[in-house]
């Protein structure tokens, strides 16, 4: 599909393979980690966890992808902008909120488009979308279904073999 | 207006209005010989029009001749209120008569002309009456001589130009021409807009591009060489319809002359006159409307040597300036209509003007405004957009609709952010369980196994039964663990556990795994389903264990 995405002589030149790359580096420094702390299994822990790994995979797809997308800029903004303000931040139920503010407001859509409201869900959806016109955010959408496809094939792969 | 044009084309028509008459009946013929092959107007003599020897080689050009010619004979048959005219286009011919260098074409000329001088048109019907054939046939062979003879005087390898030529070579005479052929094609815009069918309109191009090209404002000469190619086949026909070019026609000049630049790329199909016409140097005609060929006939000759660099023009004429439109080929307006003024032309590529503009060709019946146009093609971006998104997202062919389209493709992109998270949750579960020599195996086998998704399922549908079916008792435990979706105060332990056994057990076959699990392909595949389903709870959780079976990425 994509010339990228598939695995080419060079591992290294595919979004893929660099994105696998990124992301193994990323769960192994987590697992050090985890090994040098105290192993903690109250909820919050793991939820912490989950969120590092959470967070490793998006960083290491959107590095992969580089600055080419806008999505992919503004998901590494967000990244680091949340780091510097601490983890505080990242605790504040994360899931939830994002699935509360998703469907929360209906804007009322005054223009002829007909996919305003959807436009407005989707500009949630896609990191840096809410800066975008409609037709850049149809781009920058297909380029980000394309990368989340990739990434969930790795991390599928890779949950398969450590779960071995 | 048009009296204006005659007054200063030096030519003392008293009566302009009966002079348009004349026009507009020799229009109204035109159009209907278009339409009907010169058959519906000549109900004395259909026979005239239908000349075999006049459908050689031309056909709509031609005939459109013959009537025209025919028309303005007519007047013979009734000389009623037309005889100031009819003294008026005697001065005319007169006029063209001394024009011409070789006075051999001259007397020809006059007698032809002559015959088609007098009258009124007010029957349309009697304008193509008999003396339609007269006129033609006989000047044919002679005019041909003297088209041969003029030849080598001429220096020029096109028989038909060259008669054209002399008359031409005055320049106030060219002048003149121009000015009729601004007069006559106002009236003739919508109609000599379908005259464009046909490679007869070669002869009249020949015949108007030297005209053109004497007027200085042309220098596209290879434009006339190939008009010469193709006017060798049409010799014989070439006199009678100089004569009644230079007569007429200023209309004539107007539709041929905006069909020139065709010749220019070598008479391709019939729907490039039109978009041509149109792009034709409609240009410092600020009472012109936006783009009527009207505007284009009038800069027909600078058209001829601009009009690649014009063709997109038209549209700057309207005040559409946009930088960012983009240049668009509108082929798909070519099949609003046939004889529409407006086909876009998608063959000839036009030597790109200043880049600054992109130029995008406004359709039949669409505003051509700015704003419209921006507007048009924005929404053209958005679906095409929106087409590569129907194909990346799996089930969006069957939906139609901008709203539904948009729909599926937001339950998508959630549906794949909820698996990258369950995923990493699965992860970072799994993750302390691992070795840390496992990571060279682990590159090794996520860079060697190329295996499509479906496969990747079962495997990780095996796994997870692997997970179950050690650790049956776990189940509910760790069912409830993961159907809350996040960390909650479940006990954990059994999960740790079980990952820890399975993960011994099942760590010495780690390169055969593929083996050992490909045994419970079915049995994984619902549990890992109904593990999805209960962690999610939502009909796209379900999309989201069956989806990947589906697509591929």
């Amino acid at each position: 599909m994509n010339p990228r995405r598939s695995i080419s002589s060079n591992p290294a030149s595919t979004v893929k393979s660099r994105f696998t790359n990124g992301f193994l580096k990323a769960l192994l420094r987590i697992n050090r980690q985890r090994i040098t702390s105290t192993t903690a299994y109250t909820p919050r822990e793991i939820f912490r966890g989950y969120l590092r790994v959470k967070i490793a995979a998006d960083v290491s797809m959107a590095s992969a992808i580089g600055s080419r997308r806008a999505w992919s800029r503004a998901m590494l903004r967000k990244v680091r902008s949340h780091g510097r303000d601490g983890a505080q931040v990242r605790r504040m139920s994360f899931l939830a909120m994002r699935k509360r503010n998703l469907y929360g407001k209906k804007i009322k859509c005054v223009e002829e488009d007909v996919g305003c409201y959807q436009a407005n869900v989707l500009r949630k959806l896609v990191p840096g979308g809410a800066a975008m016109d409609m037709c850049c955010l149809l781009g920058e959408t297909a380029h980000y279904i394309k990368c989340l496809n990739t990434q969930v094939k790795v991390m599928r792969r890779i949950a398969e073999v450590f779960s071995t | 207006m048009e009296n204006e044009f005659f007054q200063n084309a030096g030519m003392h028509f008293e009566s302009s209005a009966s002079l348009s008459s004349i026009w507009h009946s020799l229009s109204s013929s035109a159009m209907e010989t278009r339409g009907t092959e010169l058959n519906c107007m000549s109900d004395q003599s259909p026979d005239c029009l239908r000349n075999p020897s006049w459908e050689k080689s031309t056909d709509h050009g031609i005939h459109f001749d013959s009537a025209l010619s025919s028309i303005v004979s007519s007047p013979a048959a009734s000389n009623t209120n037309l005889s100031h005219d009819s003294f008026v286009i005697r001065e005319l011919i007169g006029k063209l008569g001394n024009i011409g260098n070789s006075g051999d074409i001259s007397p020809h000329s006059r007698p032809l002309l002559a015959s088609y001088i007098g009258g009124n048109n007010s029957a349309n019907t009697s304008c193509y009456s008999t003396p339609l054939n007269s006129p033609p046939k006989p000047n044919v062979p002679r005019m041909d001589h003297l088209i041969k003879e003029n030849l080598p005087s001429l220096g020029k390898s096109m028989p038909l130009s060259s008669s054209v030529a002399e008359f031409s070579a005055d320049p106030g005479f060219a002048e003149r021409a121009a000015k009729f052929s601004r007069f006559g094609s106002r009236s003739f815009n919508d109609r000599t807009s379908q005259f464009g069918q046909n490679n007869a309109e070669a002869l009249y191009r020949s015949n108007l591009l030297v005209e053109t090209e004497s007027l200085s404002r042309v220098s596209s000469s290879p434009s006339l060489k190939a008009v010469g190619s193709q006017m060798r086949g049409q010799e014989n026909y070439s006199s009678p319809m100089q004569d009644r070019t230079e007569l007429a026609s200023s209309q004539e000049e107007s539709t041929i002359s905006e069909q020139i630049p065709d010749v220019e790329t070598g008479l391709k199909g019939s729907n490039d006159l039109n978009p041509r016409k149109r792009k034709t140097a409609s240009k410092g005609k600020a009472k012109e409307p936006k783009s009527s060929p009207f505007a284009n006939s009038t800069k027909v000759a600078e058209a001829n040597g601009n009009s690649n660099a014009k063709r997109c023009k038209p549209n700057e004429t309207n005040g559409k300036e946009n930088g960012p439109v983009k240049a668009e080929e509108e082929a798909k307006g070519s099949s609003s209509s046939s004889g529409d003024e407006k086909q876009s032309k998608t063959n000839t590529k036009p030597p790109e003007p200043p880049k600054d503009y992109i130029h995008v060709r406004a359709r039949r019946g669409q505003a051509t405004d700015s704003h419209s146009l921006a507007e048009r093609v924005r929404r053209e971006k958005i679906s095409e957009r929106m087409k590569f998104l129907q194909d990346l997202v799996p089930g969006c062919n069957k939906v139609t609709g901008k709203a539904l389209m948009l729909d599926e493709i937001i339950n998508y992109v959630q549906s794949l952010q909820r698996q990258v998270e369950f995923l990493s949750m699965k992860l970072s579960s799994v993750n302390t369980r691992l070795d840390l020599n496992m990571d060279t195996l682990i590159s090794k086998d996520i860079f060697q196994s190329s295996n499509p998704l479906p496969h990747a399922i079962f495997r990780l549908d095996s796994r997870a039964s692997a997970f179950y079916a050690h650790q049956a008792q776990q189940d509910p435990a760790l069912h409830s663990n993961i159907s809350n979706g996040t960390a909650t105060q479940c006990s954990v332990d059994p999960l740790d556990t079980a990952l820890c056994q399975s993960l011994s057990v099942q760590l010495p076959p780690l390169n055969g795994y593929r083996e050992s699990v490909s045994q419970f392909p079915m049995f994984g595949e619902d549990d890992l389903q109904t593990i999805v389903q209960m962690g999610f709870g939502q009909n796209p959780s379900q999309e989201t264990a069956m989806q990947p079976q589906s697509f591929h990425g």
